[in-house]
């Protein structure tokens, strides 16, 4: 298995260009739906298999509070520009990690806060991790797509 | 032999020097091709955590490293083999404006605006990195 190197300190964008190199991207089966409007159709999370092998290689990503962090940046009414970009570089990265705890990783990086805080506390289940297969074979009728509140 | 390069500036014989720093800024620092049709999946990419189906023809993609802020520059192109004339538009609706690391691309039939699932949808990201 690759090493890899002591990344801490390492812009993190250098990191994923050395992991494009060296690692080999994994296509994960996992989807993770979700519905963050009762207006829209459900949503369907792809990881990206670059990241994924980032993710169950270790010592390249952030811990996903820095990101958290960022976001809280983002969202003051006076944001210009990200000043705390450093916490991408600098803060230690997280161990290796396995496919499952990948994807609550990305719940919690790409899911809005709201669905993956309350996704089961309501009348109804907003968010499901489901394997590809289990997805609608065709795309008809997309944009009325809900969560099957038998399946979830 | 692994090696690193330290420069400000590229010189060439007779054409001029070049500072780097318009390498570094001038590089895509994010890009993602993904298939948008069926279970949509990506096909390449860089810098890119996730991709999202919205929708029809509705996709965002989501960077690993966050930009600096978001004046960045984002293209997004899109084909499929039907014949239809296909545009790419970033963020048309307002109320899902462009945060530093997700962009999102709809694909939309040049003649009558629909929404169309694209075989291939491109996206490249270009500015500072936070």
């Amino acid at each position: 298995m690759t090493q890899t190197p002591q990344f801490q300190g390492t812009h993190l964008f250098d990191r994923l260009c050395w992991a494009k190199k060296n690692l080999h991207g994994v296509q994960s089966d996992y989807r993770v739906v979700y519905e963050d409007s009762v207006d829209e159709c459900a949503k369907i999370l792809v990881p990206d298999p670059n990241w994924m092998a980032c993710a169950l290689q270790g010592g390249i990503l952030p811990p996903v509070w820095v990101y958290h962090e960022l976001a809280k940046d983002e969202a003051q009414p006076d944001f210009k520009k990200h000043t705390r970009g450093y916490l991408l570089h600098n803060t230690e990265p997280v161990e290796a990690m396995t496919e499952e705890e990948a994807i609550e990783y990305l719940i919690m990086k790409d899911c809005p806060e709201q669905v993956w805080k309350t996704y089961n506390k309501g009348n109804r289940q907003t968010m499901v991790i489901c394997k590809k297969e289990q997805l609608p074979q065709s795309r008809e009728w997309r944009n009325s797509w809900k969560i099957s509140q038998v399946a979830a | 032999m692994a090696g690193k390069i330290i420069a400000d500036t590229l010189e060439h014989s007779t054409a001029g020097s070049l500072d780097t720093q318009y390498v570094v800024n001038g590089s895509a620092k994010s890009w993602c091709n993904m298939n948008g049709t069926g279970t949509i999946a990506i096909r390449g990419s860089l810098n890119t955590t996730s991709i999202t189906d919205n929708g029809t023809g509705d996709y965002s993609v989501t960077a690993v490293t966050a930009m600096t802020d978001t004046n960045y520059v984002c293209s997004s192109t899109s084909g499929q083999n039907s014949g239809d004339q296909i545009s790419a538009n970033n963020n048309l609706n307002g109320s899902l404006a462009r945060t530093t690391s997700v962009v999102r691309t709809q694909c939309q039939r040049s003649t009558s605006d629909n929404a169309l699932d694209c075989g291939v949808v491109e996206t490249i990201r270009m500015g500072d990195l936070a």
